[in-house]
């Protein structure tokens, strides 16, 4: 397998305070990666700044050997940590207006919208405005112009934020066809258990530094076979114990 | 090109679907409709009622020290004399009579009297009326036509003038270039607010990441403010076009003035100095406005700025007969060749035709280069400004960041 993203001593510095130091790591093409840590670590910079959303301070963040363009090669899906769509308009005008934007023809883009909405049973929404829809029902929109034209990197932050178990389940069985049809897929996330499932190899990050980087399994033999959650909380147990001792 | 129809056709369809729009646009033709239609009424009553009064008959009685009022006027109207004031009052307030008119010796120096039993505010008018008219009517008699015309000031001039050896109306010349001016001003008046806020969206419905990443910045904005031409050019129509259709099935029925479009000189340079000025102009504006817009993190406080783009733009209106009658002085220059306040300027002193060449070309290359320089501003601003949710950008802060 070869590397689809390469990011080299990335560093990231907002104001006086650095966020990412000296970050070096791959991700292979087809594999679905994890990006791991806790709120705070980086792991939403790295995105933007691999998205040309932030500017690096250092470093070089490439995708397909080239930094991230609109009209580049690779076809993308982004599912951002910060969520939201034009509220005023009809669900499937949204649809269709991502799905043009992202390539697809008029008739494509429509015939792909309403496939979608009725596999999540919401074609009967197609015409309401999104803001008469749930928060839960908004969030399935966005993951369905995430999936749009079926890209072949898919990078989802913080993707179970507001799902509910039943649309949780949907959501990674999504994810598990794009994983099928060959999409790298990367997920940006602190659910331990989805990462278990769904995730080839893992990066796990605290104060802008890479702590445990590799397969599942290389990591877990790294911290002596304990699970991914037992890890996180090893990694980040002293962060709360030292917390806890500044309370006192 | 596929991205920038996507986002033309989009920003136009769902504009056509808001009401605010609609409002807007058939609420300037509506609202002057309804003003013509009042006015209409308003003289067709006020016109009727005078009709109406002078058909309505009362007894007058008259006294007449001037020696102008003819007798045979007076008959005419079957008003009896009287010799003195007080018997032609006391007639009045006894009731017999339902008027009495005395007119003095000296009418230059004195009033004519006039007392009458009261019919009402308006209905009042009437008395005064019947005395003046008693007075013109014996008056003019006597009185030749072309004398009589200029007394009423009813004689018309008709004005030829040159300009290098041909005839030259400057009125007329001013109507083609003029245009562009008014449209401008529609233009920024109607759609301002739109564009100061048409950024603002992305960032309030926090789609902003997921648009940066599927359409470069540039075509976004690019496509915002073609389809605000687009909307701009939609409204103008629906402006125009009930007045032009009102214009050709009311013109006889309510004696409008023939308009005759061949009549109007037409100067083609000065023209398309106009529409340069215009589109530049407009592109200097709409790039400014949607640089604010992007720089701040919501649509409210975008709209603080208005009043102050507004200001800076049509300020200059105030000091239009400077640029009509001192085109040469250094305030006039200096305020058509500053890029923000040059279009009012411009595009008044260029229908007037008092704008020399060496200035013409010196501010469309300011104009130029200003509205390159804004869009390139506005396009950074919101590209890089996207993620600042809740905070002002400055400039300044946005070229500090590399790239």
């Amino acid at each position: 397998m070869d590397s689809i993203i390469s990011i080299k001593n990335f560093s990231m510095q907002f104001g006086k305070t650095r966020v990412i130091d000296d970050l070096s790591f791959d991700i292979m093409r087809g594999e679905t990666f994890g990006l791991l840590g806790s709120n705070g670590s980086g792991k939403t910079t790295i995105i933007r700044a691999l998205l040309g959303i932030y500017i690096p301070t250092g470093g070089a963040l490439l995708i397909d050997g080239k930094p991230y363009s609109v009209s580049g090669s690779v076809k993308l899906g982004y599912l951002p940590e910060e969520r939201g769509l034009y509220k005023k308009e009809s669900v499937i005008d949204i649809m269709m207006y991502f799905g043009q934007l992202k390539g697809l023809s008029r008739d494509e883009a429509r015939a792909q919208s309403m496939s979608y909405l009725q596999r999540v049973k919401l074609e009967d929404k197609a015409k309401l405005r999104l803001d008469k829809l749930s928060g839960g029902q908004q969030q399935k929109i966005q993951l369905g112009i995430t999936v749009m034209g079926n890209p072949e990197l898919l990078i989802l932050d913080e993707p179970t934020k507001g799902f509910d178990p039943v649309n949780r389940r949907l959501l990674m069985n999504i994810i598990e066809e794009h994983q099928a049809r060959g999409a790298t897929v990367i997920m940006v996330t602190h659910q331990m258990e989805e990462v278990e499932r769904l995730c080839d190899r893992i990066i796990l990050l605290k104060d802008g530094k890479a702590r445990a980087y590799g397969t599942v399994a290389e990591v877990r033999q790294k911290f002596k076979g304990h699970s991914l959650n037992d890890i996180f909380l090893e990694v980040y147990g002293d962060e709360n114990d030292e917390e806890e001792s500044n309370h006192a | 090109m596929h991205n920038l129809s996507t986002v033309i056709r989009f920003e136009i369809v769902r504009t056509l679907k808001k009401k605010s729009f609609w409002a807007i646009a058939l609420g300037f033709p509506l609202m002057f409709g309804i003003i013509f239609g009042i006015i209409f009424l308003s003289n067709q009553s006020t016109s009727d009622a005078a009709a109406k009064l002078e058909k309505q008959q009362f007894s007058v009685e008259v006294t007449d020290n001037s020696g102008l009022v003819r007798p045979e006027v007076l008959k005419a109207v079957s008003a009896a004399t009287v010799t003195d004031r007080e018997t032609g009052r006391a007639h009045v307030t006894a009731g017999s009579v339902d008027a009495y008119f005395y007119y003095p010796h000296d009418l230059t120096k004195n009033k004519i009297e006039i007392y009458a039993k009261n019919v009402g505010l308006f209905d009042n008018g009437r008395y005064d009326a019947v005395a003046r008219a008693l007075l013109s009517s014996s008056v003019q008699t006597d009185m030749p036509a072309d004398v009589l015309a200029v007394v009423k000031g009813s004689v018309t001039t008709s004005t030829t003038t040159f300009r290098d050896g041909k005839e030259f109306d400057p009125m007329k010349q001013m109507i083609f270039p003029g245009v562009f001016l008014v449209l401008f001003y529609l233009l920024i008046a109607f759609f301002g607010n739109q564009m100061l806020t048409s950024t603002t969206e992305e960032k309030e419905n926090r789609v902003i990441e997921m648009i940066l990443t599927t359409i470069e910045a540039r075509t976004l904005i690019i496509g915002k403010i073609l389809s605000l031409i687009a909307l701009a050019f939609i409204q103008g129509v629906i402006v125009v076009l009930p007045a032009l259709i009102g214009y050709i099935l009311l013109h006889d029925k309510l004696s409008l003035p023939s308009i005759d479009l061949s009549s109007l000189p037409v100067d083609w340079v000065r023209i398309s100095v106009s529409a340069a000025i215009f589109a530049i102009s407009f592109l200097l504006f709409t790039g400014l406005l949607v640089a604010i817009g992007a720089s701040v993190p919501t649509a409210k406080e975008a709209g603080g700025f208005i009043g102050l783009v507004m200001m800076l733009l049509f300020g200059p209106l105030y000091a239009a007969s400077l640029f009509i009658s001192t085109p040469d002085s250094p305030f006039v220059i200096g305020m058509s060749l500053f890029p923000f306040t040059a279009p009012i300027p411009l595009l008044l002193r260029n229908a007037v035709g008092n704008l020399q060449p060496w200035e013409i070309a010196t501010s469309l290359i300011i104009l130029t280069v200003s509205a390159a320089a804004v869009m390139a501003i506005a396009v950074r601003l919101f590209r890089y400004g996207a993620l600042e949710y809740s905070r002002k950008l400055s400039i300044l802060e946005i070229f500090r960041r590399r790239g």
